[in-house]
């Protein structure tokens, strides 16, 4: 090969190296195809979902509030006779208890006839108005044990008394005693991870979810920011 | 002249035809971009991908003095502070003497209201985007312990189904654990108390340990953890819920910066039900000593043989008042 024709080759490939490098910093630079993450938006999540106080505040005392005045149950049912067995509530008082508890149709199932303020045990004597556990222990007896030893019931604060004080909640912070199956309540947002949950690929309105079935998806695809329902 | 005739053949060859030129060109073209693309993720590096010396010649936890320890905590502390412009709490509470947790867990009462869910993401401070969530609540079919039929993102507007029940699964903390064998550089143990934890400084992310597990309690950060400044957990310790970087393993511990000072788990601070039980099993008087003497307890997956320290338990039938009780069962024992 001539000198000539091998400077010529070399002055080729140069310039088609010089080349390629100007596209590629053409290319790095312009960035024609961005990258797009497939991370969304983080879903909203409600203040209740992180609150740990229980479901029910009830006032633990043998109160009832009548507008701005508070009585103590004594109060007025010192005033009244108790009523004949088995009857319904007759008086307008107490319209807001509804009653459905099993086969306890009235009041003095478990409310003491003579002092409003106590329960009623098995043998008519009375229960403390602050010891409703007792009460309950009547009917409930496994459900009872198992509270007594912790495996029923919450117990919040420190595993470890001695580094700190433990909380047990007595029945009636859960249930409400007039009607006590634990209320149905709506669940928190469900998982929204990468390969999981509904996932909207950058807003495209699509969603790129290997995992979930193509029944599934087809029939209940939840659209975009769904994860927020449930405010 | 002479030797043109020789040379024809040979400078016919070099010589630029309009398809040689595209062909090359196109050639060119389609390389550049390709080794382009492949090193357009440089354009995303940040300072914090890069580990300064310090940070690169750091020793393993175990093999960390007091001292050492001290200045990489005191270390973190500054960057943590730094980037979510808080004070931060870091501690390293050691495992107690005498202590072994063990959870239980009541599937007669869980209803599957998913708090539990978010009070840990809250606590532990996972990665909101991408969400990272160390439990997972499983709707199942009643009569059915069968987790391939369950259903994890289940939605109706109130909770529970009653043809369902609800079982959520997190690190079941076993005394056999498969995900600690498989990991190649130990960046994950079983410290004395029984919960498995990680050096996430140690960790290389090879992701062995999330396959292993046979209970899917193990998540990999794929891209920068996102917390947003507010809702940081300023409490944290070295081995719990410090934040993560990105391209490593995080997992449940039990909190172990409550519970290794006494107090709940976050999880079951918030459960509503009460179905959620915590406690040193050494320890005969506990809640959870007299769950394994006394109830009915079931062990996920006890065939693969990971002896968890996490126990599902159930309540005697009619002790649930909701569901409806044959008129023999009325006035029975329950």
């Amino acid at each position: 090969m001539s000198q000539e024709a091998q400077a010529r080759a070399v002055g080729r490939t140069g310039l088609s190296v010089c080349i390629s490098l100007l596209i590629f910093a053409l290319i790095l630079a312009l960035n024609p195809l961005p990258f797009l993450s497939p991370v969304a938006e983080p879903a909203a999540v409600p203040a209740w979902a992180t609150d740990p106080t229980p479901v029910r505040h009830p006032k633990l005392a043998p109160e009832y509030q009548a507008g701005v005045f508070t009585f103590r149950c004594s109060d007025c049912h010192k005033l009244f006779p108790p009523p004949a067995q088995n009857t319904t509530r007759t008086v307008a008082q107490h319209q807001e208890i509804l009653l459905k508890h099993g086969i306890n149709t009235w009041c003095l199932s478990c409310h003491h006839p003579d002092n409003r303020d106590a329960f009623v045990d098995d043998r008519g004597d009375e229960i403390p108005w602050n010891q409703p556990q007792l009460l309950c222990s009547k009917c409930h007896g496994p459900v009872y044990r198992d509270w007594q030893h912790g495996s029923h019931g919450r117990t919040n604060g420190y595993w470890d008394k001695t580094q700190g004080e433990q909380t047990r909640r007595k029945c009636i912070e859960c249930h409400d005693p007039h009607q006590p199956p634990f209320p149905p309540m709506r669940p928190a947002p469900g998982p929204n991870t990468l390969r999981m949950g509904p996932q909207d690929v950058a807003g495209h309105g699509t969603t790129k979810n290997p995992l979930k079935t193509a029944g599934r998806a087809g029939s209940k695809s939840p659209p975009p920011g769904d994860a927020e329902r449930g405010h | 002249m002479k030797h043109a005739e020789s040379q024809k053949p040979e400078s016919s060859k070099p010589e630029v035809t309009r398809r040689g030129f595209f062909a090359q060109g196109m050639a060119a073209v389609a390389g550049a971009s390709a080794v382009a693309a492949a090193m357009s993720p440089l354009r995303h590096l940040t300072s914090g991908d890069i580990p300064t010396l310090e940070e690169f010649f750091q020793k393993h936890y175990k093999e960390m003095t007091a001292e050492d320890k001290e200045q990489v905590f005191n270390r973190i502390r500054t960057a943590v502070g730094k980037r979510y412009r808080t004070e931060v709490n870091l501690a390293d509470p050691p495992p107690m003497d005498g202590v072994e947790f063990v959870y239980g867990l009541n599937l007669s009462r869980c209803i599957g209201c998913r708090k539990c869910v978010h009070a840990c993401v809250a606590e532990n401070n996972q990665s909101r985007a991408p969400e990272i969530q160390y439990i997972r609540v499983l709707e199942m079919e009643k009569g059915s312990i069968d987790v391939e039929t369950s259903d994890h993102h289940y939605d109706p507007p109130l909770v529970p189904n009653p043809d369902k029940y609800y079982m959520p699964v997190q690190c079941h903390q076993c005394a056999d654990p498969p995900c600690v064998k498989v990991c190649p550089v130990e960046a994950t143990w079983q410290e004395p108390d029984g919960i498995t934890v990680i050096d996430y400084d140690w960790c290389i992310g090879c992701r062995y340990c999330e396959a292993a597990c046979p209970y899917w309690a193990r998540r990999f950060n794929f891209t920068e953890p996102e917390i947003p400044a507010d809702q940081l957990n300023p409490n944290m310790s070295y081995l719990s819920n410090r934040p993560r970087q990105k391209g490593v393993m995080e997992k449940c511990t039990y909190c172990l910066h409550r519970t290794r000072v006494g107090r709940m788990p976050a999880c079951l601070e918030v459960c509503p039900t009460g179905s959620r039980k915590f406690g040193n099993v050494l320890d005969p008087d506990s809640e959870v000593a007299y769950i394994l003497k006394h109830k009915r307890v079931y062990v996920l997956k006890e065939e693969v043989g990971t002896i968890p320290r996490f126990f599902y338990y159930f309540d005697e039938r009619g002790s649930r008042y909701a569901e409806p009780i044959a008129p023999a069962d009325v006035g029975g024992d329950a």
